[in-house]
């Protein structure tokens, strides 16, 4: 597999990198995307980057929830009686 | 001669009570998970507190109309984004006025040419990066691309339920995805190279 001639390949494989990582590729855009991977450091390096950097986005966006809050949540249920 | 009202039926009734509290238990075990999408949809933690009073609020009283076995989490999220839209705390910008966003390789360009770049075998955004940058760089996502984000990639929800609970079409969840991601890019870029 190869992705289409006078294309610079790494920019095809930019183009997958969302894709790929959310997992929506076809088959045989999977198989262009980790074809060129298997050859491209410049690529597999962002890649690799973009993977870590959706994992502490989501990490470092978390703030739990005040304590306190739940309770006032709690009591906005409706009385048995 | 007046017509009585019927009694009503007490295993009726204490079925329906039943019903009602295993509702209002779930949706209360789920108020963590709802209240860390809450806060990356609104700016300060006391409106995060207050949407979420709403939300419980309005769920409880409506609570025959949600379809047990049903996502309960994302109907929760339904109610919560709708108010928050009808409370005009949004203010909604077209996205077709935002620039053009850079590619996806953006930000590692950006940190490899400030001579940030990471080893790539042990590559760690986290040495880079810090929780500030990415609250920060977030909150400056316009909202119609940052509701997308916060659903998907800090709410864990499918393309279809951030579509659902958003009320658009699932392309346009991809399409905002997709440009919102580059745009958060752009802002941890400016935040975290161009400051240093």
């Amino acid at each position: 597999m190869a992705f289409s001639p006078g294309v610079d390949p790494c920019d095809e494989c930019e183009k997958l990198l969302q894709p790929y990582l959310d997992k929506q590729l076809s088959d045989s855009e999977l198989a262009e995307a980790e074809a060129h991977l298997e050859v491209c450091a410049y690529c597999r390096k962002r890649y690799v980057f973009e993977e870590k950097l959706r994992m502490f986005v989501r990490q470092a966006a978390v703030e739990e929830m005040p304590p306190d809050l739940k309770q006032k949540l709690a009591e906005l249920r409706t009385p048995l009686f | 001669m007046g017509e009585t009202t019927p009694e009503p039926d007490p295993r009726k009734l204490a079925e329906e009570a039943r019903d009602r509290v295993r509702f209002e238990e779930e949706a209360l075990d789920l108020a963590d998970q709802v209240y860390r999408v809450a806060r990356r949809l609104v700016s300060t933690r006391e409106e995060a507190e207050d949407l979420m009073q709403e939300t419980y609020a309005r769920a409880f009283r409506a609570w025959r109309s949600f379809q047990p076995g049903t996502n309960l989490r994302a109907w929760l999220l339904r109610i919560l984004t709708n108010l928050n839209i009808d409370r005009g705390r949004r203010q909604q910008r077209s996205p077709d006025l935002q620039p053009l966003e850079e590619g996806d390789y953006y930000l590692y360009n950006r940190l490899e040419e400030s001579g940030r770049e990471p080893n790539a075998d042990q590559d760690r955004v986290d040495e880079r990066l810090s929780q500030d940058d990415v609250v920060s760089a977030l909150s400056a996502v316009p909202h119609d691309f940052r509701d997308v984000i916060v659903l998907v990639d800090i709410g864990d929800f499918s393309y279809a339920d951030a579509a659902q609970i958003l009320e658009i079409p699932i392309g346009t969840v991809m399409s905002r995805l997709h440009r919102g991601r580059r745009i958060l890019k752009q802002e941890l870029a400016e935040q975290t190279v161009e400051t240093a």
